[in-house]
């Protein structure tokens, strides 16, 4: 299950951070984002083995916490996708899959004349795209 | 890096060495508590060796020297395993003995991403978490499954007042007293034994001493025997004599160290290494023992199968320590590597893990292959944690061990994930300080990665504050602050500055608990219960600080300081405040023609105040006695409703004018800097009651609500008022203030709009002014299109000083159009109806419309306006075109007394919305059977959705043109109201009068104005007259403006009233007028023609053929002379009707939709088609005769008779349409050719012509 989604801009700023759990665990959820960022930033400054994966933006398992797994993915501007899952044994086409459809709704969703780039992402439509491709992940995995 | 010079290195030296147990008797312990020691705090300093340099063979034949050599020294009965619990309580002082070293730190600001990063790795790691790691590690000591903290030595003390010192040392070495581990078997009993005498000279002779050395010699043994001379005087003989004695331990340790445990050590090691080899060494030893142990069915245990000292295992494993401690890593290794696969096949987990951790330490020190030592760390490591709770502290001590291996490497971010491995483990207190270090691990990794540095400060501090250690869980949290500062992580930063500010609070730091909780306390995308949360522990700290408390650029509530505006009254005053926001722009243009040209006024000013005119020029001037109004928006940022009081506004006045005009500029931008550098409290800025009043203002702002308020300031005296800021009191508690900050940018960018608006914090306050405050009455905000009312202007003064020269500017004439004096007692609308004598009347209202030329109107020169008197002036309203329309109207007057300011102006603004209501449009076609005369048909459609229009009156402007009902119409009482959503067409004809030289027809019919409404003949409202005249000429000027027809005829004017809801119509009866200009024809050609004849012919066929004699008017109504050609025909054209594809029967029943052009089309359509019935019947030809074609000259205006004969055969009713018109129009000479489009030259087919022919009897 998808615990936590968020996208994060080129400065390292949030700008749509979202749980999908019940529990009160906002604050967890920002710091495990926060720092994959750090682990995010080590694998991009570090070039030496993405060689073949030049123009990759799926970065894969960035890394594991105690009940965690965080996986990443970057665009070409820069923007981080960020997937917090509970599944230990995430398939990477899946994950991979997943950050496709999230990209392509976070696409359509600054296209928006009325976004301001660089601000948080209000869009309700937004939301509720994600919510449905949160959930289609999870069913995805275990049907 | 050398690995023996590295932490680790270094830590391992020390840690593991020797233990040489110690036994005392009771007297000879009392001897050196004399001097405040125990015996083994009086060995310890002497127990390191730096230089030892004692040559060491192990089990190769190799010797090498050991240089750094350190026992431990121990006394028996701490020589046992301790609990856990006892040995945290151990560690707790530790922890808390640094809290009080962190206090004042605390009090100094958060450390900076700079800092934090320059700082060198000792102070990251400081001195007491060292020691802590040292005493975590030393909770395990003498534990069952390691030997290296097994007793190498025993050292046995007997005082020399000891009586019979030789039982003594059999007593001490009994069995009971020793520690467990060596009565279980678990440690050799059989160590090295050393006797030691201890005298202290205070207590008698050394003679006592030295029997008793002999006599233990000669039972114990020669070597083993030693007396040790100590000294417990306290008295003060001189350093030399005091420390005299130190040597001598000293010498001892020396002795005891080089002499006895090296050699026992190697010894050993030798004997051991020898049992090993024969053992187990060889491949036949090894398939033995593999075969052995396979069979040997072991039950699963942590611990594996109990082995005592005499076992095999057991004897490699104190080989392989003791090699350690001997610094033979090699042998250690080879031996440890041995042990693994015996404890490995044995399952017992915990030595195995043991053996490996030793391993791994052995390949760090030999510093050969990382990876091993890696491996075998990593493998030590999970085996303790697998085998449980047991083996936890293990765990944690290898992890330790793991890290600084790490870190010795450089792996820093390898060794942090250890340590946080390490810290789930522990309990809080530990893991805390083992996260804090995975902390610094992150900024030490290269680069640094501060994120994660940020997260493990915060779980470390989390850790800390579950374990009361609340200065370290503030010291960690505000080492994590400037992580989060820069990026708007504001959840996270939100929850760091909300805990630092409440353990600042706890520790009684009030002042700077406030100062974080100033953070969060404006958090508006927080939840509803932590806004709450966060509010109430912020007012709980400010009330505990016990006085009210200032504080700059609180952000409770937010003000909008670019909302800023300030409004003071110069020149220009306002009608209200709402008038403030019109652009500059659109005043100055008003006030262009308005005012007198600026220099002069300029001039006049600087001829009273010549010397500080320069210094004023860069200030804004406003009026003593008159508010200066500053509004600005604020907004709550909370869900939650906050209560400010007292808003207002900080201000300094100085009467001094040349002291402060001198530095108005300088002291404004200085003391702005300064103010924002230093904030200085509020309490400098004490209002000044005599020289100005400021307003106060309480509000309460509901959650997320923002609100605009307006501030005032008075000043009272002249001088120089300076705005310094604003400040407010949240919830009665907190004082938050702000200084405006009126930067040189922010200056230059506002200057555009001239000086007078910038937004300066400095206002020259001059003397007071007259000042007129103005008002329309009833000025609509709503009405409809047309709406024609008259309102008053109400001008009053408030000073005492009376004004005059009063001019006014009215931005849109269009709607607002100034009355004449005497109209103010007119009753309306009935001062509208024309009366007899109104031609008389058209002269003067010509002069109101010079008068009102330009736009300016002047009020007469002997209008003044006295001290609280009330000037009332008609003023006449017309809502022109629908739309929402602003007024700006711009009043200027005059002084009488003479003052700084010699004019003002004052400037009002209404906005109006204009609804449609009638919707008018006329279509004029040119009259095919009457020279002279156009149809008009008039649409009116009522574009309200529920109010009905009575039409009252429709006037051609101007004497030229008249309006008559036709004749087949003459009632058009039917349309007299329409209502809501209705459309009404009507049929009118007109007739140019002026133009019709032909002939001065009758006019009984034609009237200018035309009554629509049945009952109201009488009432005809005069067009000609003001205020519809000054309308109708803005009007005709603006319509102008949009028509591009090639020639206006004419323009009408429908007077409409408002139907009401009851049938009879109100006595104020709104009155509608719609100015319709500039109308043209559809089709106009300068050449009029109709045909004359007899209609009907009786005539005899069976006599011959008919002739008809009938003759061509051809009218010239062209400007210029022009030749007219008619060319008739034989052959009958084409009927062309297909032109109009509209059937009569559906355009009748089209109220609707039915465009302009084809309802004209639909009128020749119908009559065409009616012919075409007629003529298809009567199809007989008929027959040119007299010519075919004639050409004629025609002077402008004038008409023309061409006489043409017809021959019919028989019987029937034609139409003589069968000719075609040609002219062309000779301009004369030198005139404008610009008429060439509407027809110099055209042509045009007959019009039907009809003639009934009738056989006579």
């Amino acid at each position: 299950m998808i615990v936590c989604v968020a996208v994060v801009g080129h400065q390292n700023n949030p700008l749509y951070l979202q749980s999908f759990t019940e529990a009160d665990d906002a604050l967890k959820l920002h710091h495990i984002v926060h720092c994959s960022l750090d682990v995010i930033d080590e694998r991009v400054n570090n070039p030496k083995r993405s060689a073949p994966t030049l123009n990759e933006t799926f970065l894969g398992l960035l890394y594991p916490t105690e009940n965690y797994k965080v996986y990443g993915y970057l665009t070409n501007t820069k923007v981080k996708f960020i997937m917090v899952t509970t599944d230990l044994d995430v398939k990477d086409a899946d994950a991979r899959n997943f950050f496709r459809k999230f990209h392509a709704a976070y696409v359509d969703a600054v296209s928006n004349p009325f976004h301001v780039p660089g601000k948080k992402i209000a869009s309700r439509s937004f939301g509720a795209r994600v919510s449905t491709i949160v959930k289609s992940f999870g069913s995805g995995t275990t049907g | 890096m050398d690995p023996l010079r590295s932490y680790l290195g270094r830590l391992l030296l020390e840690e593991i060495t020797p233990v040489v147990m110690v036994l005392t008797t009771p007297l000879a312990e009392a001897a050196c508590r004399k001097s405040g020691l125990s015996f083994v705090d009086m060995l310890a300093p002497f127990s390191l060796f730096k230089k030892i340099d004692v040559p060491v063979r192990t089990a190769s034949e190799v010797p090498y020297r050991l240089q750094m050599f350190k026992i431990r020294m121990v006394y028996a009965s701490d020589v046992r395993k301790e609990d856990y619990e006892v040995a945290d309580e151990r560690i707790k002082p530790v922890v808390s003995e640094a809290n009080e070293k962190a206090l004042p730190d605390l009090l100094s600001d958060p450390p900076q991403l700079e800092d934090v990063l320059g700082k060198p790795e000792a102070e990251l790691c400081p001195l007491w978490i060292k020691k802590f790691n040292r005493e975590l590690m030393q909770t395990l000591s003498y534990s069952e499954h390691e030997t290296f903290d097994h007793p190498v030595a025993c050292l046995l003390v007997v005082s020399s007042m000891d009586k019979e010192p030789i039982s003594k040392f059999v007593d001490l070495f009994n069995t009971n007293q020793l520690p467990s581990l060596l009565n279980e078997g678990i440690m050799d009993p059989q160590i090295l034994k050393h006797y030691l005498v201890l005298h202290d000279q205070q207590e008698g002779p050394q003679d006592i001493a030295v029997n008793v050395l002999a006599e233990m010699r000669s039972t114990l043994g020669l070597n083993d025997c030693k007396l040790l001379c100590i000294n417990s005087s306290t008295e003060a003989d001189g350093s030399n004599t005091d420390n005299s004695w130190l040597p001598y331990i000293k010498d001892f340790m020396q002795d005891f160290a080089s002499n006895h445990i090296i050699p026992y050590m190697e010894q050993k090691i030798r004997v051991l290494n020898q049992q090993v080899a024969t053992t187990r060494k060889g491949f036949r030893n090894q398939i033995k023992n593999l075969w052995w142990r396979k069979r040997d069915d072991v039950p699963e245990a942590p611990n594996g199968p109990m082995y005592t000292f005499t076992s095999i295992e057991s004897q490699i494993r104190v080989l392989g320590d003791f090699a350690f401690m001997l610094r033979d890593y090699e042998l250690a290794l080879s031996n440890y590597k041995l042990l693994a696969t015996d404890y490995k096949l044995d399952k017992a987990w915990k030595r195995f893990a043991g053996v490996q951790e030793m391993s791994g330490l052995c390949y760090f020190m030999l510093d050969q292959s990382r990876k091993d030592a890696e491996y075998c760390m990593e493998n030590a490591f999970s085996t303790y944690l697998r085998i449980g709770s047991s083996g936890q502290r293990n765990a944690t001590r290898c992890g330790l061990w793991w890290a600084e291996m790490l870190k010795t490497r450089g792996q820093y971010r390898e060794a942090s994930s250890v340590y946080f491995r390490v810290s789930n483990e522990e309990p809080s207190l530990h893991s805390a300080v083992l996260l804090e270090q995975a902390a610094s691990c992150y900024l030490l990794s290269s680069p640094p990665m501060l994120r994660k540095y940020g997260f493990h400060l915060i779980l470390a501090g989390n850790s800390y504050y579950m374990s009361d250690q609340k200065q370290h869980a503030v010291r960690v949290y505000r080492n994590a602050l400037f992580v989060y500062k820069q990026n708007p992580w504001s959840y996270i930063n939100d929850h760091v500055h909300f805990n630092v500010g409440r353990w600042y609070g706890v520790l009684g730091i009030i002042d700077v608990a406030i100062k974080h909780l100033l953070e969060v306390i404006a958090c508006s995308h927080q939840s509803l219960v932590t806004q709450n949360m966060f509010l109430n522990d912020f007012f709980h700290y400010v009330q505990s600080m016990g006085k009210k408390f200032d504080v700059y650029k609180l952000q409770l509530p937010v003000f909008n300081m670019s909302s800023l505006r300030v409004i003071h009254e110069d020149h220009r005053t306002y009608a209200s405040d709402a008038d403030v926001g019109v652009s500059e722009s659109t005043w100055h243009e008003l006030e262009e023609e308005l005012i007198p040209s600026s220099s002069v006024v300029r001039t006049n000013w600087l001829d009273t105040q010549p010397k500080s005119s320069r210094k004023y020029k860069d200030s804004s001037v406003c009026v003593a006695g008159e508010a200066v109004k500053v509004s600005v928006e604020l907004k709550n940022p909370l869900q939650i409703p906050v209560d400010v009081s007292g808003i207002s506004l900080i201000c300094q006045h100085s009467t001094n004018l040349d002291a402060l005009t001198s530095d108005v500029s300088g002291l404004t931008l200085d003391g702005g800097e300064d103010k924002v550098n230093t904030e200085p409290s509020v309490s400098v800025f004490e209002t000044d009651e005599e020289n100005f009043v400021v307003s106060k203002l309480d509000i309460i702002l509901g959650g997320g609500e923002s609100k605009r308020v307006q501030l005032d300031v008075t000043p009272k005296v002249e001088g120089i008022l300076k705005l310094v800021g604003i400040w407010w009191t949240l919830s009665n508690s907190v004082v938050g203030y702000q200084y405006f900050e009126f930067d040189a940018q922010k200056k230059n960018k506002k200057g555009k709009r001239g000086h007078r608006r910038s937004l300066n914090s400095s206002l020259v306050v001059i003397k007071g002014l007259p000042k007129l405050t103005g008002s329309i009455d009833r000025m609509p905000t709503k009405a409809f299109a047309g709406d024609l009312q008259l309102l008053k202007l109400n001008l009053r003064n408030h000073s005492e000083y009376a004004v005059k020269g009063i001019k006014m500017k009215i931005s849109n004439p269009r709607f607002l159009i100034p009355g004449d004096s005497s109209d103010i007692g007119l009753k309306f609308p009935h001062c509208l109806k024309k009366h007899t004598q109104s031609e008389i009347n058209l002269v003067p209202y010509k002069s109101t419309k010079e008068n009102f030329k330009g736009l300016l109107f002047a009020f007469p020169q002997d209008i003044e306006i006295q001290a609280g008197a009330t000037l009332s002036w008609p003023i006449w309203f017309h809502a022109a075109t629908p739309g929402n329309v602003s007024l700006y109207i711009s009043i200027y007057y005059e002084m009488e007394s003479s003052s700084d300011i010699k004019y003002r102006t004052l400037c009002m603004h209404y906005n109006l919305e204009v609804l449609p209501s009638l919707d008018i449009s006329f279509a004029i076609s040119m009259s095919s059977s009457r020279l002279q005369e156009y149809i008009v048909r008039m649409d009116v459609r009522n574009k309200t959705p529920s109010e009905s229009f009575v039409l009252h009156q429709l006037s051609c402007v101007g004497s030229k043109w008249a309006v008559s009902a036709l004749p087949s119409c003459s009632s058009i009482s039917s349309v007299e109201t329409v209502s809501a959503n209705q459309a009404v067409s009507c049929f009118f004809k007109i007739k140019d009068f002026e133009a019709d030289s032909c002939k001065e027809a009758d006019r009984g019919s034609y009237r200018t104005d035309m009554t629509l409404y049945p009952g109201s003949s009488g009432d005809v409202f005069d067009i000609a007259r003001s205020p519809l005249a000054d309308f109708h000429f803005q009007e005709r000027y603006r319509q102008g403006k949009l028509v591009k027809g090639p020639c206006s005829l004419l323009d009408f004017v429908v007077i409409s009233k408002a139907a009401g809801n009851s049938s009879e119509p109100s006595p104020d009866l709104q009155l509608l007028s719609h100015h319709t200009c500039h109308c043209s024809a559809l089709s106009q050609s300068p050449v009029w023609w109709i045909m004359e004849g007899p209609r009907t012919i009786t005539h005899d066929f069976s006599k011959s053929y008919c002739e008809v004699s009938i003759q061509l008017v051809i009218h010239n109504s062209a400007a210029h002379p022009s030749s007219v050609r008619v060319v008739t025909s034989d052959v009958m054209p084409e009927k062309s009707q297909t032109v109009h594809p509209h059937d009569p029967s559906s355009v009748q029943g089209g109220w609707y939709d039915v465009s302009l052009e084809n309802d004209i089309k639909a009128i020749s359509s119908a009559k065409g088609t009616q012919h075409e019935k007629q003529s298809s019947k009567s199809i007989s030809p008929y027959v040119w005769c007299s010519l075919s074609s004639a050409q004629i000259e025609l002077q402008p205006d004038s008409c023309a008779r061409v006489p043409l004969k017809v021959c019919i055969f028989a019987p029937g009713t034609y139409n003589f349409s069968n000719y075609e018109l040609q002219w062309k129009v000779h301009p004369s000479e030198g005139a404008q050719v610009d008429e060439s489009k509407n027809g110099s030259s055209g042509s045009g087919q007959g019009h039907p012509f009809y003639v009934t022919v009738l056989q006579s009897v």
